[in-house]
């Protein structure tokens, strides 16, 4: 069953633009100009109750506005919006008790107070019984492992540790949906790790729908199976992850370790990553790692070769440069 | 209703606790706040009591209108002011977001998270100077006439935060609306003035546009008996006016919300 439902869906901005300088603030100050951009673009998707969905796309591509439009904070400037059956922006109580969204950037916690006095604050909007409350409250303080916390000053906890309670409290009502919008923005590894297997606890065990943006395709890649990439507003693919990679995921890198001080040169089209008398690394398409593996095994004496997919960055790069259309 | 009373408590309640977290501010602001009170009354007597009559207006009468407009002015201080007063900076920053996604009115939310405990003496010190008109007034109080009175200040209240509302909903539709309050906030002072000073455009000005000029007289003219049937129609006509304007403008500029970018 579909929870969320959009068809051409966009969402335009007026944008004031000036000449440089004194001159065309002076001239603006007299007479605007403005340009009319398409944050999202006809943009269509459905998604099912329980899925677990990455939206991923380059700065400005159009992730947060969508994220905007889908919770009822901005209005659609055209098309069909339906979540949870309701439209987003008429900001129904009823509906915004199904959801619940946390911005990586937008903290909701109170700074000079404990995470605990925020949450006794979230018990009394969504109206959530004591029981469940409780039972929530145990749950995921034993999940992030944060009893410690609760009882300090907000202002006074990391950023890892902050996010954490941003998602307890989110999370607090039992929400159908989760809209998470860049929730590992600027933490470490450690942190990152955390996040991601408590998102997929609560999307596993309570069932919740979780929509992620994300600038980290390592987020996108250990969560979502499915993947929506946006640019410039417009879908540009909308599938399993595992098609994505196998699409994008091109090339091979390949480190080779010579016995002997070897000068190498190959008759391909390769990318030399790096290169000296014992070692080369080199990126390869797929297609022809056989037949240049073949060729260095018979002309050279190797100590060692390691084969290794291509780096997430270069695969989001070749994602984010294609047109639309191109994929599926 | 009982919901939205439980929750502007527990907003209180974490007002309370985030005061209390800066312990020179919590009671400075009692400090501030009734040093304020006293240079007002200072001023007020220095200009007021070299004169016997005022417009229409004796001695007796002016104490209450400084006695009521202290008292709307700390009630909203108090309640809304301090909450309100943020709209503009939480529109232009994008955190208006948070309240747009949580299922209580966000304007509630708005308008009752910023308690300010501080005024809550001068609540009480604007009610003995109300008290001390009276008693030398020489005004027989009855149970209409409090009660009258109280309504009205009630209303008035609601005037005052209506304005102060519809000035702040600006920069859902401007970039900046800086200027505007900046204005807005000169233009206040006008309420520590007696409408019935108020002629020709400046009493357009002051009784419709921004109608400060009713918001203490009224109460004033009301339990002083020097209020006609017309000027009580008009004052809480206009209360139901600019609460109905204020309301479908809230609303206006919900519905273009930009929403500034994280």
């Amino acid at each position: 069953m579909n929870i969320i439902s959009t068809s051409n869906l966009t969402k335009s901005y007026k944008r004031y633009e000036k000449e440089e300088g004194l001159k065309g603030s002076i001239k603006s100050l007299f007479k605007r100009q403005f340009i009319m951009k398409d944050a999202v673009d006809n943009f269509s998707i459905d998604i099912r109750k329980g899925e677990f969905v990455g939206l991923i796309g380059p700065n400005g591509a159009g992730k947060t506005t969508l994220v905007k439009m889908l919770t009822g904070i901005i209005a659609p400037t055209s098309g069909d919006i339906t979540v949870l059956g309701y439209y987003p922006n008429k900001l129904q109580n009823e509906y915004k008790k199904q959801y619940a969204v946390v911005m990586g950037q937008k903290s909701q916690l109170f700074f000079e107070l404990t995470p605990s006095d925020t949450f006794v604050l979230f018990k009394e909007l969504y109206n959530i019984p004591d029981k469940i409350y409780k039972e929530n409250i145990e749950y995921f303080i034993d999940l992030f492992d944060i009893k410690d916390l609760l009882n300090v000053q907000v202002r006074t906890l990391s950023l890892g540790e902050r996010m954490k309670m941003e998602l307890i409290v989110s999370l607090l009502h039992n929400p159908t949906i989760l809209f998470l919008d860049e929730p590992t923005i600027g933490l470490d590894a450690i942190a990152q790790k955390q996040i991601r297997h408590f998102l997929k606890e609560v999307n596993e065990k309570k069932d919740t729908t979780i929509i992620l943006t994300s600038h980290y395709m390592e987020d996108i890649k250990s969560l979502c199976k499915r993947c929506i990439v946006i640019n410039e507003g417009k879908k540009i693919y909308d599938g399993s992850l595992k098609s994505l990679f196998a699409r994008y995921q091109t090339h091979k890198m390949i480190t080779i370790l010579f016995e002997y001080e070897s000068s190498i040169s190959l008759p391909y089209d390769i990318e030399i990553l790096e290169s000296s008398p014992y070692k080369i690394s080199f990126m390869i398409k797929k297609f022809e790692v056989n037949k240049v593996l073949k060729y260095i095994i018979e002309n050279y004496e190797i100590a060692d070769i390691s084969i290794e997919e291509e780096d997430i960055g270069n695969v989001v790069e070749r994602i984010y440069s294609n047109k639309v259309g191109d994929i599926e | 209703m009982r919901r939205n009373l439980r929750f502007i408590w527990i907003l209180f309640k974490l007002k309370l606790s985030h005061l209390m977290v800066f312990r020179l501010s919590f009671f400075g602001a009692f400090f501030a706040d009734g040093i304020l009170f006293l240079i007002q009354l200072l001023v007020f007597s220095a200009i007021y009591g070299n004169v016997d009559m005022i417009g229409n207006w004796n001695q007796a009468q002016m104490i209450i209108f400084i006695g009521t407009f202290s008292l709307i002015n700390a009630i909203s201080m108090v309640l809304a002011f301090f909450g309100i007063n943020q709209l503009p900076n939480k529109i232009k920053s994008g955190a208006l977001d948070h309240y747009l996604t949580k299922p209580i009115s966000p304007l509630l939310r708005l308008s009752f998270e910023s308690i300010d405990l501080g005024s809550i003496p001068l609540i009480v010190l604007a009610m003995v100077l109300i008290a001390y008109g009276i008693s030398i007034s020489g005004i027989i109080l009855t149970f209409t006439s409090v009660a009258g009175y109280i309504v009205l200040v009630i209303l008035m209240t609601i005037l005052w935060y209506d304005v102060e509302l519809i000035i702040r909903t600006i920069p859902f539709f401007v970039v900046s609306g800086t200027a505007i309050t900046r204005v807005e906030e000169l233009l206040e002072l006008c309420f520590r003035v007696p409408g019935i000073l108020f002629k020709g455009v400046y009493k357009i000005v002051f009784y419709f546009i921004l109608p400060y000029g009713i918001m203490a007289t009224v109460p004033t003219q009301f339990i002083s008996n020097t209020i006609t049937t017309w000027e009580l129609a008009y004052g809480v006509g206009i209360v139901l006016l600019f609460t109905v304007f204020t309301i479908w403008l809230w609303r206006f500029g919900v519905s273009h919300y930009k929403s500034a970018s994280s």
